[in-house]
């Protein structure tokens, strides 16, 4: 078994081994053709197997007794194709009738290869829990290949911020395992390592949702992903496994041949849901009963009620339908010394709301040669350009709220959206500046470009024969420039106040992030007495990582002709900023896989890093695993039972990956400016920005795996189940700190997290035979997690809160992180209640037909010690199912994924049922308590109550998705061969068709806070979620 | 062979060349720091500066923050239907308890200027550099301390005394108790006697920082909180101006403005009335300046949409129609000129803090008035208060002093002949008065002990709810939770 790096593509070329053509004996004619198909070892008839005269179109299935016969025309000798679910294919030239053809059972899917850190394995050899994503659901359409994860591999959840194209995703494998930073899993593409840190393509000139950096790579170069799940396939990546790895590997040219492929698809997307808003009568209705509740007179008569009919639907105003398309050309081939393959991409994902979207431009040439004999040469490079246009929001990261959509959800249905003449009405006597928030998102320019190029060269010497140096050098440049403007026409944010306020108001922002990688492994590889199979790994690598950046701003623009395009134009400079940071990481690492006659399995692994963001006095940290399999099938006495368990497979595994992604710097007592004015000129001063922390080191999770693998009926169904047992301790956490030190928090290594679960997965050929297959997967993952321990004084902490907002989640010990913390309600106060003397909630005042609370601690008062637990951002399982089916030329896919018990606070709900004067409300208040509806659920009409978190606003966010719905057609040989086609499918596709769920909200993917762990599940008024219908197209020459 | 070679030599360059220590450039770290001249007025810049902005980019101290506790917490404002957060609604309805986020804030904003201070003092006396700037830099720095351990003392009480940086990341070594009021005062009156050597003023460039006179008055109002009335009138008597009171021999030059609009709009900013201000410009950011006093929110010129302040009743009621200070305190109407309208707001708002320099007048953001944390008019009252009470009642200088003031909002002289209860009650009546939204009210109320607060929260129905514990704020109660060795003020255990 040679050892080979990035050798993904051959895995379907080593199971089958053709027979090299015999010099053969004159032809004969034969009108018949019969034989049998058998097992090789055990000469078990062998009943439907497929047997195929190659070239042609005969082709029949094996009877009861293994036997088969053609009626042909053909000329022997000709060669047969045979399969046979659980058997190595067979391709024999036959010569006379009748032939016995045996196969060999194939050791499952064991000699199959799989890619894992720093080389390859034969599957049967592995001991740690690492998954492929099937190769179907790669052929998603997707902006970014983050989304290929979500539902296609147990173990990783993945929830998308919001339906803004090329927005973001949280990822997490097997639970987060840190609190406070990086609970990202560590990206190697082609072999190259990339930590994704979203952050480096927001520049801050930008706002609103946040740049997925990873949408610079064209989901349709890469040829497969694996999952690095447990500490013995992980601990090899060291500090930056913890989190699970996911390996990429991108299309590679095969030899042999030149081929041209074109793939497109182009569809249609749609907003998949609105939300009930009032409408202009129903909303001045409820302004009449703020009044009256006031004891004011009612704004409206009932004659002006009834003239203002439907008013305005701000909501629906910026919807379209919008196209999506995708297009590919690729060149591959090779011949015996070298391979190739060239790509380019064209993606374009229009916005379902005006002035959005995302478009790439993508390149990639991958080429390999055979320099001599010992010497091989590659080279991955990939390059793209794109550019995302984004609804305008808070600033990045910012905890206010701000955002494009939200503002539009809550103006008043009275106010105009047009004039009479059509143009945008800006006079709404509701909005607090002469805006118009339909004309703020047509008109503010909130774009993203990046570049990113990522390339890596690499030599393999053969030392030996069983030695082999590798050397790699490689970059990752991420270049970023966003553009900001907002007219002095819009209400849009600007700086700190609005474009209409500061007449016009430009920003500008580049950064740059640069990544440089060289990594030296030796690899031996040896196999002694056909029994003992070793590889050895040892390697040196270090990363070097840089990132600049700059934001210039100004404001007060003549006109808003030049937009942010000349920032001279303004007579208002804002100041400039600029940042920078250096970091490095060096390694050294060690493996060792040893198999006994692929029957017991042992991998040993060291990694040792140090990195430059940590303390002085603990920069070097040690990350040991072992992992143990033993294939239980291949012992002598299981075989009588290997006619239904083929292959059984246990493993074992522990060890310990790190985690060290706190920002650089984050060690030492740095100092940050901050401005003050004397004599009306600006100065500036210096103070201490954090104390210095010599000690502060890795993250450490420790990991314990125990997983089985089976297949049964000679592996037509495959069974992989995991259970596991992660505990993170000294967590990278910002303690708190009292606060009359001048210091909030500081940054130490405390605390525990655990998280532990199980993973499921099953697949299976349900049917496979000549006209009809039909496989099953289903995936099951159930993860808790659960804080340990926050620092010997610490019990909990709120999470810092949008300013003006009680915080909705607490990080507590014996709680998982991001558990919602608020009051239970118990329906409305009536007057019964408030004559027993209910308890009422401190600072509202409170009558018949305001919100009950529950008194929890049964104190008599409801304060904030009657908050509770109202449950966790984190679902108690995920789960997704596959079916593929194909018959005859057609194949039809569906793939569900859902998702249960987990809960999300919908803050744009608990914000649209707060009855103004002033701003648009739910149509749930519709349903508000009133002297002529006292049954009603919602409180009655008071001005501007304050919000509380409550049960009513944590709502479940369970769900089940058919994310993928696809029908395809193959054309037959003989249509494409007289368009010189290799291939032809044509296909028609859905994503998103529909969702399952009781949750209000748009989505019950959302997170509003993206990637912050303790604020997941926060609905905050986000991007519409869409529905997408799409046709598409492959074509090979 | 031999790009393998070169390859090889590459890498094991590069890798050499990787080293782990962290020589960050876009970060300065405090070894570096603290060296030249430069370094101490930037770390002295840096103390100024807390007062006027927040870390966490929450609302300031001055501006926004303080005037919850003592103009929410006060008789002065009740709870605007724009305060959804319900931390700031209780404040309004007397209803917070030791969790209050907006308690908490004002702790911690406190704090934070104080640490800040701290560094600045301990570093820069370690300093060899000009003895004349080194000096005036570490007195500059303890005129700030004293003046938040002074706001701090009086909201709090017995409070942990933080006299300089922690050293290390170990919470247990910067866990402390409350250090006695009476400790706490000494150490203001310290640091406040060490800044009376302050210059006396400064060229424009410098224009805003601690004076000697802002000092001495900082002090005479430490003093009058004590009821120390005999130091109280020594310090009042150094900044009164020369000859306008017996025994005064200030030569700073303060008066009051004609205008009282004068104390609090840009152009007339660091004036001769102003002893010290928060410094505030334009294009600071929205949050780093005093709109939030008047609030953008009147900028809609609609009267549906609420401030985050609205005044209690009959607090406009408190101002004959000749006091020039009602129409600068507050609104009932006022012009758009987008629009050419005046706009009718039926009830009073709070203008005092209105940028009327700024075109158009919505773009409040961009506001640029200081706020005023010691006015001349204070002293005066100070003086007129001082006064009574160290000879039993009213002086014919107490009485100059306050009509000195009511006559500058065109108020006729206060009767004549009154008695010292009657004059002191008419004394806090026109500090009320005068000094609406400039950090006063709560402070006036609970100095003069007793129900004073709590009678005075009870006339306002929203506030019923009022008790003796408010005349003092509650220890954050996540500060309790951190370091069980603050104990909790009376009333406010949870």
């Amino acid at each position: 078994m040679k050892k080979r790096f990035l050798a993904g593509w051959c895995i379907s070329m080593l199971a089958p081994f053709v027979l090299s053509a015999q010099s053969s004996p004159p032809p004969i004619i034969n009108a018949t053709l019969t034989g049998s198909v058998v097992d090789s070892k055990t000469g078990n008839q062998l009943e439907g197997a497929t047997v195929h005269i190659k070239g042609t179109t005969h082709e029949v299935i094996t009877d009861g007794k293994g036997h088969f016969s053609f009626r042909t025309g053909q000329k022997l000798p000709f060669t047969l194709e045979v399969n046979y679910i659980g058997y190595q294919p067979l391709e024999i030239t036959v010569n006379e009738s009748p032939v016995q053809l045996k196969l060999q059972e194939s050791q499952s899917q064991l000699n199959e290869v799989v890619i894992v850190g720093y080389g390859s394995q034969r599957k049967s050899d592995i001991t740690g829990a690492v998954a492929s994503v099937s190769k179907n659901l790669l052929s998603q359409p997707t902006a970014s290949f983050d989304n290929l994860l979500q539902g296609t591999v147990p173990g990783v959840a993945v929830t998308q911020s919001s339906g803004q194209p090329g927005g973001t995703a949280t990822i997490r494998v097997r639970g987060g395992n840190s609190i406070s930073f990086g609970n990202d899993p560590l990206y190697v593409i082609d072999g190259f390592i990339v930590y994704n840190n979203n952050a480096y393509a927001n520049t801050g000139a930008s706002n609103g949702a946040g740049v997925n950096a990873l949408s610079t790579i064209n989901p349709s170069d890469i040829e497969s992903i694996e999952i690095l799940k447990d500490a013995s396939a992980t601990a090899i990546y060291g500090s930056r496994g913890a989190n699970g790895v996911v390996i990429i590997t991108t299309r590679r040219g095969k030899k042999g041949s030149n081929e041209v492929n074109y793939s497109t698809y182009v569809g249609r997307q749609s907003v998949r849901k609105k939300l009930g808003l009032l409408n202009a009568s129903q909303w001045a209705t409820l302004v009449n009963d703020i009044n009256k509740s006031d004891g004011k007179p009612a704004s409206y008569s009932d004659s002006a009620i009834a003239a203002l009919g439907v008013g305005s639907d701000w909501q629906n105003a910026p919807l379209k339908n919008a196209t999506i398309q995708n297009h590919e050309l690729s060149f591959s081939g090779g011949d015996d010394k070298s391979r190739y393959l060239i790509s380019g991409n064209y993606f374009n994902q229009g916005g379902n709301v005006v002035n959005t979207g995302f478009k790439r431009y993508a390149a990639r040439i991958n080429y390999e040669r055979n320099i001599s004999e010992r010497l091989k040469v590659s080279t991955n490079i990939f390059g793209s350009q794109s550019n995302e246009d984004k609804l305008y929001g808070s600033p990045y990261n910012s905890i206010n709220f701000n955002g494009a959509y939200s503002n539009l959800l809550q103006t008043s249905p009275v106010a105009k959206i047009y004039n009479a003449d059509g143009s945008y009405n800006t006079t709404s006597p509701f909005s607090s500046t002469p805006t118009n928030p339909l004309l703020d998102i047509i008109a503010t320019t909130n774009e993203s470009n990046l570049t990113r190029v990522l390339g890596s060269i690499s030599g393999e010497y053969k030392i030996t024969n069983d030695l082999v140096l590798k050397i790699t050098g490689g970059a990752d440049l991420l270049n970023v420039k966003q553009n900001y403007y907002a007219p002095s026409t819009t209400g849009s944010p600007a700086g700190s106040s609005s474009g209409y306020a500061a007449s016009g108001y430009a920003s500008v922002g580049t950064s740059n992030a640069v990544t440089w990688i060289n990594e030296n492994t030796l690899t031996y590889d040896h196999q002694f007495n056909h029994k003992h199979f070793v590889t050895v790994l040892a390697g040196y690598t270090t990363q070097f990582q840089k990132d600049e950046s700059a934001v210039a701003s100004a404001q007060k623009f003549p006109n808003d002709l030049t937009s942010f395009n000349n920032l001279n134009y303004a007579s208002t400079a804002v100041l400039s900023s600029s940042d920078g940071h250096r970091s490095t990481i060096n390694s050294f690492l060690g493996r060792i896989n040893y198999s006994f006659n692929h029957k017991y399995n042992i991998t040993l692994s060291e990694r040792a890093d140090g990195s430059s963001r940590l303390g002085a006095n603990n920069r070097w940290g040690f990350f040991p695993s072992v992992g143990l399999s033993w294939n239980i099938s291949q012992e002598d006495f299981f075989v009588p039972a290997s006619r239904i368990i083929s292959n059984l497979k246990l493993r074992l595994s522990a060890g310990r990956t790190g985690n060290s992604e706190v920002p650089p710097y984050s060690s030492l007592a740095a100092l940050t400016p901050t401005n003050y004015y004397f004599g009306g000129a600006l100065v500036t001063g210096i103070a201490p920005l954090q104390l210095a922390n010599p000690d502060l080191k890795w993250e450490t999770t420790t990991q314990y795996n125990a997983g089985a693998d089976i297949g049964l009926f000679r592996n037509r169904v495959n069974i992989s189940a995991d259970v596991y047992y992660k505990k993170t301790s000294d967590l990278l956490l910002n303690v708190p700190f009292p606060l009359y030190t001048g210091y909030s928090s500081v940054l130490e290594n405390v605390g525990s997290v655990s998280n532990k679960g199980v993973e499921f997965s099953i697949s299976s050929d349900n049917i496979k035979n000549k006209q009809l297959t039909w496989r099953t997967t289903a995936l099951f993952a159930a993860n808790q997690n659960k804080i340990l321990n926050i620092g010997p004084d610490t019990r909990y902490y709120y999470p810092v809160a949008p300013t003006g907002q009680v915080s909705p989640v607490i990080v507590q010990v014996g709680l998982p992180v991001g558990t919602f913390w608020g009051y239970s309600t118990n329906g409305l106060l009536t007057a019964e209640d408030i004559s027993k003397g209910a308890p009422m909630l401190n600072g509202v005042s409170q009558q018949v037909g305001d919100r009950k609370y529950v008194d929890y601690d049964k104190n008599g008062v409801i304060n904030t010690a009657d908050k509770h637990n109202l449950g966790s951002a984190q679902p108690k399982f995920t789960y997704g199912l596959t079916n593929s089916i194909s018959y005859k030329n057609f194949d039809l896919s569906f793939f569900f994924q859902g998702s249960y018990g987990n809960k999300i606070f919908n803050l744009l709900q608990q914000k649209l049922e707060i009855p103004t004067l002033s701003l648009n409300a739910s149509s749930t208040l519709l349903d508000r308590y009133s002297a002529t509806n006292p049954n009603g659920k919602l409180p009655k009409a008071t001005n501007s109550p304050v919000p509380q978190v409550t049960d009513r606003y944590i709502e479940s966010g369970s769900y089940l998705k058919l994310k993928n719905l696809s029908l395809g057609y193959t054309f037959s040989k003989g249509i494409i061969q007289a368009i010189h086609a290799k291939q032809l499918r044509l296909y028609v596709s859905a994503q998103n068709l529909i969702t399952w769920t009781k949750y209000s909200g748009y989505d019950p993917e959302v997170n509003f806070y993206e990637g912050d762990n303790t604020k997941q599940g926060i609905d905050y008024g986000i991007y519409p979620s869409t529905r997408t219908f799409l046709a598409g197209l492959n074509i090979s020459f | 062979m031999k790009p393998l070679l070169f390859i090889t030599a590459a890498a094991l360059i590069a890798g050499a060349c990787n080293k782990l220590t962290e020589n960050p450039s876009s970060v300065i770290v405090s070894s570096q720091f603290y060296k030249t001249p430069a370094d101490a007025v930037a770390a002295v810049n840096a103390v100024y500066s807390t007062l006027n902005s927040d870390p966490a980019g929450d609302f300031v101290i001055y501006g926004r923050n303080l005037n919850l506790l003592t103009g929410n917490g006060s008789d002065d404002q009740v709870f605007s239907p724009s305060n959804t957060n319900p931390d700031v609604r209780a404040l309004g309805t007397a209803t917070y308890v030791a969790s209050n986020d907006r308690v908490k804030k004002n702790w911690q904003q406190h704090y934070y200027g104080i640490s800040r201070a701290n560094v600045a003092i301990d570093q820069i006396s370690k300093m060899t550099i000009d003895t004349t700037l080194r000096n005036r830099l570490v007195r500059e720095a303890k005129f700030i301390r004293a003046l938040l351990y002074f706001n701090i003392v009086r909201f709090w009480g017995d409070a942990p005394l933080v006299l300089h940086d922690p050293t290390s990341v170990d919470a247990d070594k910067a866990k402390i108790a409350r250090s006695p009021k009476d400790s706490v005062y000494a150490q203001i009156v310290s640091d406040l006697t060490d800044a009376t050597h302050l210059p006396a003023s400064y060229g424009g460039a410098d224009l805003g920082r601690a004076t000697s006179g802002a000092a001495h008055a900082l002090l005479a109002k430490v003093y009058v909180t004590r009821q120390w009335w005999q130091q109280a009138q020594n310090e009042l008597l150094l900044v009164l101006t020369a000859g306008t009171y017996s025994g005064a021999t200030g030569t700073y030059g303060y008066a009051l403005y004609d205008n009282y609009l004068d104390a609090f709009q840009k152009p007339t900013k660091n004036g001769k009335e102003h002893v010290f201000s928060v410094q505030f410009e334009s294009n600071l950011g929205a949050k780093n300046s005093t709109q939030s006093l008047s609030s953008t929110n009147f900028s809609s010129f609609n009267p549906a949409v609420y401030p985050g302040d609205i005044p209690a009743d009959h607090l406009y009621e408190l101002f004959d129609s000749t006091d020039t200070r009602r129409a600068v305190t507050f609104f009932t109407t006022l012009y758009n000129a987008a629009t050419g309208q005046t706009v009718n707001f039926g009830a009073p708002r709070f203008a005092k803090f209105i940028d009327y320099s700024l075109s158009p007048l919505t773009n409040q953001a961009q506001s640029g008035i200081n706020f005023p944390v010691i006015r001349y008019a204070d002293l005066l009252l100070l003086y007129a208060e001082v006064q009574n009470e160290l000879s039993g009642g009213p002086t014919p200088d107490a009485y100059k002093a306050i009509n000195r003031v009511r006559n500058r909002a065109h108020v006729p002289d206060l009767t004549a002949g009154l008695g010292q209860q009657a004059f002191r009650e008419a004394v806090f009546l026109e500090r009320r008065k005068e000094f609406i939204q400039e950090g006063m009210r709560w402070f006036d109320l609970v100095r003069r002990g007793g129900t004073v607060l709590v009678d005075a929260l009870h006339a306002l129905p929203a506030k019923s709810a009022a008790s003796a514990k408010d005349t003092l704020f509650p220890i954050p109660q996540a500060e309790i939770d951190l370091n069980p060795a603050l104990t909790q003020n009376k009333g406010w255990e949870q």
